[in-house]
């Protein structure tokens, strides 16, 4: 089998020969066939649900009673008169552009470190992700607050060094970055991700650049890099779109306020306290379909660009 | 040939699958009589006695069974408003003073005035106790325990330090002034005598009521005006300057639940707060707790304070077995000796006759409760009016603006005109 | 021949001893700081209440197990028994995710059929929407055909590929697979379910791997389906149960919840330790 995978333009050719137009019907079957699990849920599970929370945001509904028609009121105030929807937008994008590159480039950069080869691998693996296990559970609003709160951990070791530093997590100016840190500290899944495509990239090609004399430098730049494209673009697209619908680390260490001075008003906060603590779930649905248009442009942008800096292998 | 073998393949597989699946589903229940779901809030000692109370009831109506249901405030209120919107709610369900007029007007709640007092028995009830349990006029709650607002306050702290404790008829500024010595004499980093309650709505609501205004009108708009709040925004900027009541970024911290609360946190003495939930903040605190009331009006000033349920339960509008519900219900509320397995965790008992019975068999922070309950009987006010429709989002407006004045991002006067325009536009919008 | 590396450990590192001791000096350091928060949490579970929020040590002042006692069997369900529904849902999740999401993409990556793009797009759609809006409906259809109060609506929706996340990411993983090995298969005789099944998955198992380790531990984190879909505690699933030490307006556990959060990461870090070999150890050698 490994002669032919060598050069086989012939073959190639054989085989285009041998897929005349016909067989496209037959392999769209196969294709459908194999997308059949996927395409109950998408309009058994998905479709519906999405489609009724679409229905839903021009209507004013409270949960309790029927909905009522509004049209388009939902967005127009969305659009011109909710300073919360601004600040929301606000706070929503600066966590974005902060903590999505700081969550990868530290991902990338620890893989790349595990990848090497060092004694003691598996546990300095396992010791890094085992931030994202805990996830959103309760107790992490705890640990945050013990770590950056003004008494906490974080400026008592800033102590040491004879910085007085403010109170992290519940100063207006400064909330938000704590929010930040605890993206980022929770860096093990894109980093696996990393580690899983740098492991792909067979040994080889590596060792064929030391034998012509590249320096590690070159060898990242034109050889890791490049062939890591598609994974890089897989976790800058998903972790951006977690990261404008980022919940669970708001709701839990804000209590659920988005505060202070909703300085922590995450934009599916906002859309949960009008929905579930406000009885605007029309309003909320509005809200959301605001964000699926706003990441829909994001992530079609991300594509289109794609074709200049994604290398695909087949 | 392949694309045929993949599909029997899948089949197959999807049998066995299903099949699993339906096992995973679980045994279908055995069928019963009569089987009620009741829901509430709150934690393990809750919810035992809560279970020990289902099992005495149920040992005098064996032919039903009561699934329950119990969750964390926050998780409750997402869970309760999912099943309502999916009419999947449950029969007996726990409701708070703030959410009944939401959900009783929005008829997700069953009156109960036709069952009084037949199936409930609310003989031992004041009126008042009964009243709080009602929306425009008709009983959709029963109060489960009587509570007030409160503060609570670190006695042994202020024993230690030699200073005054709290009592009842202190005014707002000898509380202030009281605050402001706690403050100099415990000489800690980052803690000051009380916290700033600027941002507190039912400290802000009991000022109100002393000037004889009130949170809302019976017409639904804002009960107070610009030159309220202002008063209002610049005492607590007073008290912060003089040390008294905690700085922003230590109010912060503060995210309305007990073991957040300055108190818990150890950075205030006093806190403003709800009576039955001494029990909760005795938990996490080492140093001994005691309660008092909110600071006084001084001469001349109305009563601030009135006795609001702790938490009622209510029946479901939904609910297939409206009569047993309330007839479970009421066992909950009139029977002694289910009052005695309650104990005081949700609040003093409202019926008169179960009260007396409990109070003997209570422990000190029990009968804490009780007598402050007792003390303030006599100096409380009528119920204000009720909340309109969407006034559940300005406590969280009075708390942001609040905040904005302590960090200095407004002024007293802009605060309070800022919060006047906010909190009408929500009601407005309803 | 094709050598992907199959073991952990390389060849000792070509510069030397003293870039050896930096690089684990500079990960030692890290790891403290990553992990510090956890270690507050171990030390404040074997702590009693009182002093969990007074004492920011990282020893406690008096040590007692009390904490894991009272979260085991403290409330009205032993905490094992959420162990074990949580153990049940996740392990299905991870059967069904795999399956599911590797068959569609696959389908995306690697056949052609018409409205592909069109499909794939919404596929990706689906990532966008945040799940509380779609909460009540799903919620509806599923009282609709009686599964609330089960684990169906947890698990039956993994089966169908409803997470986009996995399948945008094997469809990257499959796509930087060379076309020449399906291409030499297909000359051998394959159709496309035999390439899937001997060329593409085999050379996929980091990929696999990968969404096995994630589905395992989202559903074992996952707590706002089983907060609206379990409500009887007996069939809790973990995150569930450790929310019920905590009732923001009265008493709450703190020492249990940390207890018990302790113990939830065990499970999740040993399911890491096994698939992590996987991840790194194996492809199979063509041949």
């Amino acid at each position: 089998m490994a002669d032919t995978l060598i050069d086989a333009p012939a073959s190639r050719q054989a085989l285009a020969a041998a897929h005349a137009p016909e067989t496209s019907w037959r392999e769209s079957a196969t294709g459908y066939l194999f997308l059949a699990p996927w395409l109950i849920g998408f309009f058994g599970l998905t479709l519906g649900p999405a489609l009724v929370s679409l229905y839903l945001s021009f209507t004013d509904y409270d949960l309790l009673s029927n909905p009522r028609w509004v049209g388009a009121a939902n967005y127009v105030r969305i659009a011109t008169s909710d300073p919360k929807f601004s600040a929301a937008m606000h706070v929503t994008f600066l966590y974005v552009v902060l903590s999505v590159p700081l969550k990868l480039a530290f991902a990338l950069l620890v893989a790349m470190m595990l990848n090497r080869g060092l004694r003691g691998l598996p546990l300095y693996r396992a010791i890094f992700y085992l931030p994202s296990l805990i996830g959103a559970s309760v107790a992490v609003s705890v640990l945050w607050r013990q770590v950056f709160a003004g008494d906490g951990l974080l400026n008592q070791a800033l102590k040491l060094v004879g910085i007085h530093g403010p109170s992290w997590i519940s100063n207006p100016d400064t909330a938000l970055y704590t929010l930040v840190a605890l993206a980022v500290w929770q860096f093990g899944s894109p980093m696996i991700i990393f580690l899983a495509g740098l492991r792909q990239i067979p040994k080889d090609v590596y060792e064929a650049a030391e034998i012509d004399g590249a320096s590690r430098s070159q060898q990242f730049w034109r050889i890791t890099l490049p062939l890591l494209t598609p994974v890089l673009f897989f976790n800058v697209v998903v972790q951006t779109i977690d990261a404008f619908k980022a919940f669970t680390p708001a709701f839990i260490i804000s209590g659920g306020t988005g505060g202070p001075i909703d300085a922590t008003l995450f934009y599916t906060l906002y859309l949960y306290q009008e929905a579930f603590a406000y009885f605007r779930m029309g309003y909320a649905s509005a809200l959301a379909w605001v964000l699926v248009v706003i990441i829909a442009v994001f992530t079609a942008l991300s594509f289109l660009s794609s074709r200049y800096w994604v290398h695909y292998d087949g | 040939m392949s694309g045929f073998a993949l599909s029997r393949r899948s089949l197959i597989a999807a049998g066995i699958g299903g099949a699993t699946l339906a096992g995973l589903g679980g045994l279908p229940a055995a069928a019963r009589d009569l089987r009620l779901r009741m829901f509430w809030w709150g934690a393990k000692e809750r919810a035992e006695r809560t279970d020990k109370v289902n099992q005495l009831y149920l040992s005098s109506h064996p032919d039903m069974t009561i699934a329950s249901e119990t969750l964390g405030w926050t998780d409750y209120w997402a869970r309760l408003a999912t099943q309502t919107a999916g009419r999947n709610a449950p029969d007996v369900l726990q409701m708070d003073y703030r959410y009944i007029f939401e959900y009783a007007r929005r008829g997700a709640l069953l009156p109960l005035d036709a069952y009084v007092p037949k199936a409930l028995n609310l003989t031992d009830f004041s009126p008042a106790a009964v009243d709080s349990g009602k929306v425009d006029g008709k009983i959709y709650g029963v109060s489960l325990g009587l509570n007030s607002t409160a503060m609570v306050y670190d006695k042994g702290l202020i024993q230690t330090l030699g200073l005054k404790e709290p009592v009842w008829n202190m005014t707002w500024s000898e509380i202030g002034d009281l605050a402001a010595e706690v403050t100099k004499a415990a000489k800690r980093d980052g803690f000051t005598g009380m916290e700033d309650g600027g941002g507190n709505e039912p400290l802000l609501e009991v000022w109100l009521a002393q000037r004889g205004k009130s949170l809302y009108t019976a017409e639904g708009k804002v009960g107070y005006d610009d030159k309220d709040m202002t008063e209002w925004l610049a005492f607590w900027t007073d008290m912060r300057k003089r040390g008294a009541s905690a700085a922003p970024d230590v109010q912060a911290l503060d995210r309305g639940e007990i073991d957040s609360n300055l108190l818990s946190l150890g950075k205030v003495a006093m806190t403003f707060a709800h009576s039955n939930q001494l029990v909760g903040f005795q938990a996490i605190n080492k140093s001994k707790l005691g309660l008092s009331t909110f600071p006084d009006g001084g001469q001349g000033a109305k009563p601030g304070q009135y006795l609001k349920p702790a938490m009622m339960w209510s029946v479901s509008a939904q609910s297939k077995q409206a009569e047993a519900a309330v007839q479970l219900v009421s066992y909950f509320i009139a029977d002694t000796e289910a009052g005695k397995l309650l104990g005081v965790e949700r609040g003093v008992p409202a019926s008169s006759a179960v009260r007396n019975v409990v109070t003997p068999t209570l422990d000190d922070l029990g009968r804490a409760m009780v007598d402050y309950i007792s003390l303030i009987s006599d100096k409380v006010g009528a119920l204000p009016p009720p909340p309109p429709r969407g006034a559940g989002e300005i406590q969280s407006v009075l708390r942001r603006v609040n905040e904005q004045v302590g960090f200095g991002r407004l002024t007293p006067a802009d605060g309070a005109k800022q919060f006047v325009t906010e909190a009408s536009a929500v009601l407005a919008r309803g | 021949m094709v050598d992907l590396g199959t073991s952990d450990e390389i060849s000792p590192p070509r510069d030397g001893r003293r870039h050896a001791l930096l690089y684990h000096v500079v990960l030692c350091l890290a790891s403290i700081a990553m992990l510090y928060p956890l270690l507050w949490m171990l030390a404040s579970s074997f702590k009693p209440d009182s002093d969990i929020f007074g004492d920011a040590s990282l020893w406690p002042r008096h040590f007692s197990l009390a904490a894991y006692w009272r979260g085991w069997s403290g409330l009205q369900v032993t905490f094992g028994k959420f162990f074990l529904n949580s153990l049940v849902v996740s392990l299905c999740s991870v059967v069904g995710n795999v399956m599911s999401c590797s068959l569609a993409a696959y389908a995306f990556a690697r056949l052609k059929f018409r409205g592909q793009k069109f499909w794939f797009a919404l596929m990706l759609g689906t990532l966008m929407l945040p799940y509380h809006v779609t909460l009540i409906p799903q919620y509806i259809l599923f009282l609709n055909l009686d599964w609330v109060d089960t684990f169906l609506p947890l698990i039956v929706p993994k089966f169908l590929a409803v997470d986009a996340f996995f399948i945008f990411l094997l469809v990257q993983f499959f796509r930087s697979i060379p076309r020449e090995l399906d291409e030499a298969a297909m000359i051998d005789g394959c159709g496309p379910w035999r390439i899937y099944w001997i060329v593409i998955l085999p050379l996929s198992i980091p990929a696999l791997a990968t969404a096995a380790i994630f589905t395992f531990i989202w559903t074992w984190d996952d707590f706002f389906g089983p907060l609206i879909y379990l409500n009887d505690m007996n069939s809790y699933t973990v995150q569930l149960g450790l929310r019920s030490f905590v009732d923001s307006t009265g008493k709450s556990d703190w020492g249990a919840l940390f207890a018990m959060s302790t113990l939830t990461l065990l499970p999740l870090f040993v399911f890491f330790l096994f698939f992590q070999r996987l991840l790194i150890d194996g492809i199979a050698t063509m041949g």
